[in-house]
């Protein structure tokens, strides 16, 4: 029961923290087409900004100030680096993103060292929740929940209650049609992709302080949220929703899970199959890095368009 | 001329073990293989448009299971020739390719590199745990086995395998392209409807492409596991992947050769700099991004339009051109690679450094001669490259 | 009696809740020039797409030579002899117009997923390729990259495309979009010269290429059939008038 409970909060947070970061990723695909692989490298440099201006006023501006700072830099690459190849194709654009997570990378091992920091959690947030099965449940974990889901409910009600919402929204559609009617598609491109950097950066700045900010953010990272839009469905953000809690609850649950398929063998009758060896000792918790893509799988040979995507 | 290139080629390969002593010998093996890996992926993607952002996942299965072919014949259960044991893995990564790229021709796109990525991560977490098969953290060792008089001891030996192999080989890549199978895949590549409306199943070829590709991706594979007499679960991991999509485009999907030029170059420039620098991948991200920007196909796009402007255009104008662009290129990397190294050592040093050491010499952070140099040799490259497009845009003219 | 080379029989296409095609009954005889038109909207590209196999339907059946096709593939289709050409000019951009004619014309011979010869050692293949670039007038240009193509004579290709794989019958959908008069004359003069034999439907705008073309007209509007006959009774036919003609200009 405890372990079940535990594994459930543990995972709802964690599949949250996912959202934050695969939300902006999701709108940027849906919209422009580009799958940025350099999403989560902003997630990276999220944590690392926060870290640097958390050194100087505090935790709490520096909330605000480094997803700012990411947005910008992702205004930058989007002006600068993606616009010039976008007239080469898609795969321009995806490599364009490709290489910049290697140059990310070596510039954050450069300015902040080949090693995780000290970024010691405010003291503020740094409580007991309340006690579980005689365990202390961390408010942190609570506290990335809640600021996923306020980011979560701010994007919806800009979406759906304001102008703006509504010319990204019909850009995500039809950006050709939202051309024709007169608005600044490359500017609305650019608001977008300049935003999901911010989200991922504020993603980063919350997660920095609780799981370690190291120059090995990005890649731990990086695959499974390209999971989490495939299996949401190209641009929804509800199926990213979706998508993220149903892999960050697996997950939690699979590592702590140490059945094997020899005893899934047993439940259905066949003994012994443990003495085969092979892939049939294998533990589910120690594969559970391999759970998310075998789940990505099954849903596109299925469903190719995702859960909650539309067919094209 | 053409073949006149070729011969020379072939001799200048086979006289390396002649010439090298072993490390460099072991480094041009190394370029022969990322050369291989590379045209296998080119396979894919020049042809097909189907960019594979996990061929790590063949090119180690081709490892492994050649490492698990030279155990065998170490224990004497198999008796193949040392030299014909990569084409198991070949064969191997071939099958792996076969369901793998069923799979994952089913869509394309985005959505095709996604899924490459996920089998290529999907085998690494397995690799990293199924100790049997991949023998955990230290991997699996072997040892060559000597055949028909050849001990295969020294590296210059295996570089003949090595060769044997890998230059048939990319002959056969280049014939692919113009077979049957090959010309529709690059009728796939443009438009797989009109293809299907033509009467042919598009997936199957797609995936008889894939597979192709996996084959001689393996093989590289097997040829350098061969060489090492080692593998580990790396084999599968991203930067495999990740490396063969950067020799890639710099060299040039455009052009059958182009992936040799990126493969081998970069792996000799990161054996002969790996030691002077921490930061070459750094260095080759950049050239990568600022490739897609000004060269989308890449350097051999662009050798080959100087070659066109060479028939055309009285040669000293177009010497001085490329000497302007050359002088101009090297100032920007000269300037950049000064002011990064600086940073970094300086870095390095903490926050109390005054002088850093860097090519030999001491530079202190304060004079004004360290800041001089790589602002004096930014201005040089501007007026070059200032220079350099007078000098086009007169040549331009000059050609309408 | 001739019989129905193409027979849709109460097809259906729904697109959520929008009916794009409804209950649709049409036989294209054999031998016959067909035409489908319709104003914008009338379902034409949606029925071409369907018969093609490219869109799949929400009810009824369609029979090509007295086999059941819908459920096919698009490969499938295309091997029971039925070719088509598209709107959008679909050809092979990086290859050349003679590349492009013989992926068409492999196929054909059974040369598909070969691998032991280059593509340019099959003879038989080479002849007809040759043959099928002067039939659409493009031997001159055998070796130019097809992206480099002028608009007709891409047109050309893409006509050509639908040829080589010697359908019996046709599809072409708009063979003439976008084109001046003059291109558009060369191509209804092309396209009498490869109807012969075969079973020719026709999507077309061009009212003047209809009536001078084609033998029968179906006439679609809102995903429903409003008249079908011999081209001279369907110019006199008042829902006809009023339904399509009228609303646009008669050229």
């Amino acid at each position: 029961m405890d372990f079940f409970v535990v594994s459930l909060l543990n995972g709802l947070s964690y599949g949250l923290l996912l959202f934050m970061v695969s939300a902006g990723l999701t709108l940027v695909f849906g919209m422009m087409g580009v799958l940025n692989f350099a999403h989560s490298s902003f997630y990276m440099l999220g944590a690392y900004f926060g870290y640097s201006v958390g050194r100087l006023t505090g935790f709490w501006p520096a909330l605000i100030v480094a997803p700012l700072g990411i947005a910008f830099l992702g205004a930058l690459i989007e002006r600068y680096l993606l616009r010039p190849v976008h007239r080469h194709g898609h795969a321009h654009e995806l490599l364009v993103t490709f290489g910049l997570v290697f140059i990310i990378d070596e510039l954050v091992k450069l300015l902040y060292g080949n090693y995780p920091l000290k970024n010691p959690m405010p003291v503020e947030l740094s409580f007991s929740a309340f006690r579980l099965f005689g365990l202390d449940y961390p408010f942190y974990r609570v506290f990335i929940a809640l600021v996923a889901i306020v980011m979560f409910g701010a994007i919806l009600a800009l979406s759906r209650f304001t102008r703006v919402g509504l010319i990204v929204r019909a850009a995500v559609r039809r950006p050709h049609m939202v051309e024709a009617l007169g608005h600044n598609v490359p500017m609305v491109f650019l608001g977008v992709f300049a935003g999901g950097a911010a989200l991922a950066g504020l993603a980063g700045v919350v997660a920095g302080v609780f799981y370690p900010t190291g120059p090995s953010m990005a890649q731990e990272l990086g695959v499974i949220v390209f999971v989490v839009v495939v299996v949401g469905g190209l641009g929804s953000l509800e199926g990213a929703f979706v998508a993220s809690l149903l892999i960050g609850i697996f997950s939690s649950f699979a590592v702590g899970v140490n059945w094997t398929l020899a005893d899934a063998f047993a439940l259905v009758g066949v003994a012994g199959a443990d003495l085969w060896g092979g892939a049939f000792t294998v533990k589910l918790s120690t594969v559970a890095g391999a759970i998310p893509f075998v789940l990505m799988f099954l849903v596109l040979l299925l469903r190719p368009a995702g859960l909650l995507g539309e067919r094209q | 001329m053409k073949w006149l290139a070729i011969a020379a080629a072939t001799i200048g390969l086979l006289l390396v073990p002649v010439l090298f002593g072993d490390r460099f010998v072991f480094v041009f093996i190394q370029m022969l293989t990322a050369s291989l890996f590379a045209l296998a992926f080119n396979l894919l993607w020049r042809h097909t448009r189907l960019l594979s952002f996990g061929h790590a996942a063949h090119f180690g299965a081709g490892m492994f299971a050649t490492i698990h072919l030279m155990r065998l014949a170490e224990a004497n259960v198999l008796a193949v020739p040392l030299p014909l044991i990569p084409l198991g893995g070949a064969l191997a990564a071939c099958l792996l390719g076969v369901v793998a790229g069923y799979f994952a021709t089913v869509r394309t796109g985005t959505y095709f590199a996604m899924i490459t990525l996920a089998v290529a991560e999907l085998i690494y977490a397995l690799g990293s745990q199924w100790e049997a098969l991949f023998g955990g953290e230290a991997g699996l060792s072997s040892m060559r086995l000597p055949w028909a008089g050849w001990t295969f001891a020294t590296t210059g030996e295996v570089y003949y395998i090595v060769l044997g192999w890998v230059v048939p080989a990319a002959a056969a890549l280049y014939f692919v392209g113009l077979t049957p199978l090959g010309r529709l895949a690059f009728a796939i590549g443009d438009d797989e409807t009109r293809v299907r409306f033509l009467g042919y199943n598009a997936h199957r070829a797609k995936t008889m492409v894939f597979a192709l590709s996996a084959f001689h991706a393996g093989l590289a594979g097997g040829l350098l596991a061969l060489v090492n007499e080692n593998v580990n679960y790396g084999a599968f991991g991203g930067t495999v992947s990740a490396s063969v999509v950067l020799h890639t485009f710099i060299g040039g999907s455009g052009v059958f050769l182009g992936p040799v030029i990126g493969a081998a170059g970069l792996t000799l420039l990161g054996a002969l700099l790996s030691d002077v620098t921490r930061l070459w991948l750094l260095y080759v991200g950049a050239a990568f991004v600022l490739m897609m920007l000004y060269s989308p196909e890449g350097l051999a796009a662009l050798f080959i339009a100087n070659l066109r402007l060479w028939r055309e255009l009285p040669w000293p104008s177009l010497v001085r051109l490329n000497l302007l662009g050359g002088l101009a290129v090297l100032a920007f990397v000269c300037t950049t690679v000064f002011v990064v190294e600086l940073a970094a050592r300086a870095l390095t040093e903490g926050a109390s450094a005054t002088a850093v050491v860097l090519f030999g010499t001491t530079w202190s952070l304060s004079s004004p001669v360290t800041w001089a140099i790589p602002i004096a040799l930014a201005l040089a490259g501007h007026v070059a490259l200032k220079a350099a497009i007078r000098q086009r845009r007169r040549l331009e003219d000059a050609v309408a | 009696m001739t019989s129905a080379v193409i027979s849709l029989q109460g097809i259906a296409k729904c697109f959520g809740s929008l009916e794009v095609i409804r209950h649709l009954d049409l036989d294209v005889l054999e031998g016959e020039r067909h035409a489908l038109i319709g104003p914008n909207g009338a379902g034409k590209s949606t029925l071409v797409g369907m018969i093609s196999g490219l869109i799949p339907l929400s009810a009824g059946a369609i029979f090509l030579n007295g086999r059941r096709i819908d459920g096919l593939a698009p490969e499938r289709i295309n091997r029971l002899g039925l070719g088509r050409s598209f709107q959008i000019t679909r050809i092979f951009p990086r290859l050349s117009a003679q590349e492009n004619l013989r992926i068409g014309v492999m196929a054909r011979h059974g040369i598909r997923y070969s691998l032991f010869r280059p593509a340019t050692a099959y003879s038989a293949v080479a002849r007809e390729v040759e043959a099928l670039l002067a039939k659409v007038r493009l031997d001159g240009r055998a070796g130019v990259v097809a992206g480099e193509l002028s608009y007709s004579e891409q047109r050309a290709l893409e006509l050509g495309m639908a040829l080589a794989s010697e359908p019996k019958v046709l599809l072409l959908d708009e063979p003439t979009a976008g084109m001046s008069r003059d291109e558009a004359d060369h191509v209804v003069d092309l396209i009498r010269t490869i109807a012969i034999g075969r079973t020719v439907l026709i999507v077309e705008h061009d009212m003047d290429v209809v009536f001078s073309l084609c033998d029968r007209v179906t006439v679609l509007a809102y995903g429903e059939l409003i008249a079908s006959g011999p081209a001279a009774e369907i110019r006199r036919n008042a829902r006809v008038q009023e339904a399509y003609l009228g609303t646009e200009h008669v050229a």
